[in-house]
């Protein structure tokens, strides 16, 4: 899978995991921030992103200050899952 | 016990945010899921995590707590509360293996989660508890708040009764029978089997101790664990005795019979130790059976009083026509959980 369709595919994810109403992919820019004034997601979106990783790529993130630096935009989570996926 | 004052309602039925219960809503499955449930006035942020039960609660909930700003209290009836998150969340432990799981299912899975809803968006830090006996929640939600208003006479509270059709829940009533195969509403009280029909919604009530502006008043209550009809008879005469004056009748007897031909022989108990004078009227075809089907009888009740329209679609025996400002209810659930309650026009 090439880097676009795993951003598009990631996307898709991302509204269907936080049941995100009314956002379509295309509303979600490969740079804009996920948390607070960005996409405006919360603590509790990040333990499901976590779980997202997780279920959907085999990626474990164990440690809170490597979530924080993977979890930062769409670039940041394709870039770190091409390089850990393990599924 | 207490005050009714301002009442929302979410039902299968015409009943959010206009009431029009002569336009009765069928359903042609055993299944009665309440109308779309409009819930603009909810932040898209919040929305997102709500459950069914929980969005029923909140939406219905938020006219009032607009309404009534200073609530003491959130006190709430529901047996399940968001069954089909817990479900998500259940099995969810089984297909990842006790792996990472998602908070969301978990959080909103709770019965408290409507009534800890309510308290974040109206901030209120008061009492608020949920209370979850089967088909009595809603009934030990009322004898709390009662309770509570005897301890604090000025304060004001928001009463409600919640529960949603959740798939597992169903499928599991159904096996047991307390479902019937092919049903519907409109020919409900005809059916000579089994089971009812499933349903849904929310009633909440803004309720104090103050009788200005109020439309009813709950004059009692009354529960019962029972099989035995001679021991339901005992205490509902008792129950009349205690609480009903001499000088004054009942106007109306709303019965929760549900169609399910185990549990008809109580209500027909009970209509039949009533004075021949009473009117009859029905409910359960309006919004399907569960636990807190009461909440939606006493909301009922009090439109009843309210506007003085008793729909002819509810109406099962009427005698002389007349004011309705007296109302019994009688309820069972699974023809072991009895609650009577006696509403009066405030």
């Amino acid at each position: 899978m090439g880097t676009l369709e795993l951003k598009q595919e990631l996307k898709e994810k991302i509204i269907q995991f936080l049941n995100l109403i009314e956002v379509k992919p295309e509303d979600i820019k490969d740079d804009q921030p996920l948390f607070g004034e960005g996409l405006g997601l919360d603590s509790i979106d990040s333990i499901e992103l976590i779980v997202l990783l997780d279920r959907t790529y085999g990626i474990k993130i164990k440690d809170p200050k490597e979530g924080r630096k993977i979890l930062v935009d769409i670039n940041t989570m394709v870039d770190y899952i091409e390089k850990n996926r393990t599924k | 016990m207490f005050y009714i004052h301002n009442t929302t309602c979410i039902s299968p039925q015409i009943t959010f945010p206009e009431v029009d219960l002569d336009q009765l809503i069928s359903c042609t499955e055993n299944k009665f899921y309440t109308k779309e449930i409009p819930s603009t006035d909810i932040p898209p942020a919040i929305l997102r995590r709500m459950g069914r039960a929980v969005k029923l609660g909140v939406v219905a909930s938020i006219p009032l707590l607009k309404l009534q700003a200073q609530l003491n209290g959130i006190i709430i009836g529901s047996a399940n509360g968001g069954m089909e998150d817990c479900i998500k969340f259940l099995n969810q432990i089984i297909d990842y293996e006790e792996g990472v799981l998602t908070p969301t299912n978990f959080v909103q899975s709770t019965s408290n989660a409507i009534a800890s809803q309510l308290g974040f968006i109206s901030k209120n830090q008061g009492y608020n508890i949920t209370h979850v006996h089967r088909g009595l929640a809603f009934e030990n939600a009322v004898l709390d708040v009662a309770m509570l208003l005897q301890e604090n006479p000025k304060h004001t509270y928001l009463l409600g009764g919640i529960d949603e059709i959740a798939d597992y829940n169903f499928n599991i009533e159904y096996l047991c029978g307390y479902i019937k195969k092919n049903s519907s509403n409109l020919d409900l009280y005809n059916s000579k089997t089994s089971g009812s029909i499933a349903g849904e919604g929310a009633a909440m009530f803004v309720i104090n101790n103050k009788h200005e502006g109020a439309v009813s008043e709950l004059k009692a209550l009354k529960t019962i664990h029972t099989t035995n009809e001679k021991e339901l008879v005992n205490v509902f005469e008792k129950f009349i005795n205690d609480n009903l004056p001499e000088n004054k009748t009942i106007d109306l007897f709303l019965s929760g019979e549900n169609g399910d031909i185990r549990y008809e022989q109580y209500y027909k108990t009970i209509e039949s130790v009533m004075n021949s004078n009473v009117s009859i009227a029905h409910y359960k075809h309006l919004s399907g059976e569960f636990q807190t089907a009461s909440a939606f009888a006493l909301w009922v009740s009090n439109y009843i009083i309210q506007t003085q329209k008793l729909p002819l679609n509810m109406l099962k025996k009427q005698t002389v026509k007349k004011n309705i400002n007296t109302i019994l209810l009688y309820n069972n659930y699974q023809g072991y959980q009895h609650s009577f309650m006696l509403l009066e026009k405030a």
